[in-house]
């Protein structure tokens, strides 16, 4: 409503202004009312235009109002009549057609895929990347034969996965690339059960039963047995392991091992015995605190934990176990 | 003995390493449609790898088999080391074959292109034509081609090993240009796969302008890729410069393509392309089968005979007899079956585990799996019975258990249905849909055992014991797969489909050989 009072009255007091400049004929006092009329009726019909400019011009403010002050002051009649006409007129122009030749589409189902689970290569993005049906199979091919570079250990859970794949390909090579894996231990493992068959002393035959032992690990460790197969993996494994230190009880590294094999089975109290042994004949500290430690927070015992910890906080080594130790031993 | 021999004969049977010497699924099928088809007589074509590889007959020959002729793929090494004159070979027909590789090559949207190139080469092939077997072992021309496309293409050092797989890879190729050569007149060609057999068939299809038709059970190239994937004896010379880590090696992907493409040739000349339910049937599709030519034809088996076995059941609970009926081969997985005996010994006392089939195919694997018997510890639960005549199996039996990782439509699991026992099996080919069945209907029957996942002998062994421990549960699967297996997979249903089928390509081998063929 305003606005439209603005323009009426820049309108009346514009024609004012004329119509005393006709009347008072040619004087210096007549120019100056008409200069101060006309001025005035300038003001109020920018302030009109400036509201009535579409959103994106208004701004800045003041230089915008004072351009179109200047454009109705300067330009006698015309500069008046031309903004009034832009101003009042524009809005009932036909708008500029947007340039044809664009149809409307529906969204395409875009699939992230390529940002599941981090970007890259690494671990968690393969198995993001490897676990994504509606990648391209060709792609997901790709990547799964890289796999074959990376350790068994790190590469089986992936493997897994994929044995429930939609795409039989997938599946057919992931079950190849494990079953692979899996031949060549158990080969190892059945040559080794027939030398310990064969053996002829108790020397070789305890030889064989370590290296058994490795061999059942083995399994376990690179994550090619699961469910109750895993524990009979391990319980062939312990079974090897007393009966290879039963010839020889000083070995520090298959007492680690027994260690590891009884924590495994959760039989913790003589794996913490295992561990002790296995410090005591001599295995350095790093290899064995850890898994001490972990024995430790399994029982809730954090102080323990800490102070075993604490013990390591000096090596420089040990680059995966360093954010552990640092987190256990900040003070 | 001595093999029948005819002057002529109406279908003639492309058998790839299937019956008669080799004892299964396909073989027992291709025994049925012979016998469902008295009124024809059937040449049989035998291809097999090896004279070594295969025994006796493993079935008694059909009355109305008139001929049989074997032939051994890889019976050629080992013979006297002979001169060889120097020869220049047949430099059109040579380009011809660079030609043909290029679009090999490019892919599998050569269309007409590629395939008229390949009729011109097949012809080329045949006996009495340009390319000739000592050309490509021993001409210049030959050798010119091997070693332009080891440059130009050749992703692995090694050119010795590439020469030889070319060699070893093409030779067969001759071989059956020669069989289709001096085979019997007959009247329609029907292969039971792709692969060399399919090969054949379509050089059959190309030089004598006869229909062929095409059923193939599980699909050869993948079953090949499986091969392909897991064998030992591909090399990979590239070193860590040189490597692809996401790239197979090139060998492996040269035994891929050849296959590809003996399945395409094949694909390109059979119709109709039968196969076994509508998964295959999409596969065949995407590997390049014109899908106008496709159609499913589900196997069926003889309800009466087996049927009667029900009444020889123990009255009481089933047996604790898990029963894996197969060939000892890699593709049944065998191995994830062992592995699940491990679980269910322990926790089932008196359960055991038998393993029906036929261990000669492939040595290594059975003496395999029975290592991991031993180490195990399942010596006195698992048995090798070696191969067993289904209907003294099935009434001792409490299921019929699969754990392959690649099926089409297992007979042995109708059978089992048809005889009174349920099945645990892997979720391969149609065999979710033979448990559970298909559609609404299908469904409703209930399902007939259950389905694992494949390589997983936890879920194998926790399926089977709750089948085994809960009478229940293993009467409602029992009932569910004898209607099942009652309204959908009779034989006389399967029959009544390949009668129309034999009729239809007859029909079109008598109208002329000629025309039928597409120029």
């Amino acid at each position: 409503m305003s606005q439209t009072k603005l323009g009426l009255s820049a309108l009346a007091l514009e024609l004012g202004a004329w119509a005393q400049l006709a009347v008072a004929g040619a004087s210096d006092q007549a120019l100056a009312t008409y200069l101060a009329a006309h001025g005035g009726a300038a003001a109020l019909l920018a302030l009109f235009a400036l509201a009535l400019l579409p959103a994106g011009y208004r701004e800045p403010r003041l230089p915008v109002l004072l351009l179109l002050f200047a454009v109705i002051f300067f330009i006698p009649a015309l500069g008046f009549i031309g903004t009034l006409g832009v101003i009042l007129l524009t809005p009932w122009l036909p708008r500029l057609k947007t340039p044809a030749g664009f149809g409307s589409v529906e969204l395409p189902a875009l699939d992230p895929h390529e940002r599941i689970g981090g970007a890259g290569f690494r671990q968690p993005g393969m198995r993001g990347f490897l676990s994504n049906a509606t990648a391209p199979v060709a792609t997901r091919l790709r990547a799964l034969v890289s796999l074959q570079n990376i350790p068994t250990r790190l590469a089986s859970p992936l493997l897994r996965d994929l044995l429930a794949d939609p795409s039989e390909d997938l599946r057919l090579l992931a079950y190849g690339m494990l079953d692979s894996r899996e031949q060549k231990l158990n080969r190892a493992i059945h040559r080794e059960l027939r030398n310990r068959k064969e053996a002829a002393d108790a020397e070789v035959a305890a030889r064989s039963a370590r290296k058994l032992a490795q061999l059942y690990w083995e399994l376990t460790y690179q994550g090619l047995v699961q469910g109750e197969l895993l524990r009979h993996a391990v319980g062939e494994a312990l079974r090897y392991a007393q009966e290879a230190l039963a010839a020889d009880p000083a070995d520090a590294n298959l007492t680690l091992r027994l260690g590891r094999l009884l924590h495994a089975q959760g039989r913790n109290d003589e794996a913490r015995k295992a561990y002790g042994e296995a410090l005591g004949l001599g295995l350095p500290a790093t290899r064995v605190i850890p898994y001490l430690a972990e024995l430790a927070f399994e029982a809730r015992d954090h102080d323990e934990v800490r102070r075993l910890l604490a013990v390591l906080r000096d090596w420089p080594g040990m680059p995966r176990l360093q954010p552990v130790i640092q987190y256990w031993t900040r003070t | 003995m001595s093999h029948p021999r005819a002057e002529s004969a109406d279908i003639a049977l492309l058998l790839e390493g299937t019956f008669p010497y080799v004892a299964g699924g396909v073989s027992s099928w291709v025994n049925q449609i012979i016998r469902a088809f008295p009124e024809y007589r059937f040449a049989l074509v035998f291809l097999g790898s090896r004279p070594g590889d295969y025994g006796p007959a493993k079935y008694a020959l059909p009355e109305n088999v008139v001929h049989l002729e074997t032939h051994y793929l890889h019976d050629f090494w080992g013979g006297a080391r002979e001169d060889v004159p120097a020869l220049d070979g047949d430099a059109e027909a040579f380009a011809r074959v660079d030609a043909l590789h290029d679009l090999f090559r490019a892919g599998a949207d050569t269309g007409p292109a590629g395939m008229s190139a390949f009729h011109e080469v097949a012809r080329d092939l045949m006996p009495g034509g340009p390319l000739t077997l000592p050309d490509f072992l021993h001409s210049g021309q030959a050798w010119r081609v091997i070693t332009e496309r080891y440059r130009k293409y050749c992703s692995d050092p090694s050119f010795v090993d590439y020469f030889w797989t070319i060699r070893i890879m093409h030779r067969p190729l001759w071989q059956l240009a020669g069989i289709a050569h001096r085979l019997i007149p007959v009247r329609c060609f029907h292969t039971v796969s792709t692969g060399y057999a399919g090969f054949l068939g379509a050089l059959l299809r190309v030089s004598r302008g006869l229909p062929l038709i095409l059923t193939e059970h599980g699909i050869y190239t993948k079953e090949r890729k499986i091969d392909l994937y897991q064998s030992e004896w591909i090399r990979d010379n590239r070193n860590v410069f040189q490597k692809d880590p996401a790239e197979l090696s090139y060998f492996r992907q040269m035994w891929i393509r050849f296959f590809e493409w003996l399945g395409r040739l094949c694909y390109d000349a059979a119709d109709p392309i039968i196969a076994l339910y509508e998964a295959n049937r999409q596969r065949q599709i995407a590997d390049g089968a014109p899908p106008a030519r496709t159609r499913s034809i589900p196997n069926g088996i003889d309800l009466p005979r087996l049927a009667a076995l029900r009444a020889q059941r123990p009255a009481d609970n089933p047996p604790p007899v898990l029963c894996l009926i197969g060939r000892v081969v890699p593709i049944k997985d065998v191995k994830t079956f062992i592995r699940a005996m491990r679980i269910v010994a322990d926790r089932l006392p008196g359960a055991e585990g038998w393993i029906a089939g036929p261990a000669e195919e492939d040595p290594a694997y059975a003496e395999e799996c029975r290592n991991l018997t031993e180490s195990l510890g399942l010596a006195e639960r698992v048995r090798f019975l070696g191969f067993q005549k289904i209907h003294e199996l099935m009434p001792r039996i409490g299921l019929v258990v699969l754990s392959s990782i690649s099926e089409a439509l297992p007979l042995v699991i109708l059978e089992g249905y048809a005889a009174g026992v349920p099945t645990v099996s892997t979720d391969v080919g149609s065999c979710r849909q033979l448990v559970e069945g298909l559609d609404g209907e299908d469904r409703a029957l209930g399902t007939a055992g259950r389905v694992v996942r494949i390589a997983d002998p936890q879920q194998l062994a926790e399926a089977a014991l709750e089948l085994l421990g809960d009478r229940a549960a293993w009467r409602g699967a029992q009932a569910a797969g004898i209607a099942r297996v009652e309204r959908y997979y009779t034989d006389t249903l399967m029959f009544d489909r390949y009668r129309e089928v034999y009729a239809g390509a007859l029909g079109a081998a008598a109208q002329g050989s000629g025309d039928a063929w597409r120029a």
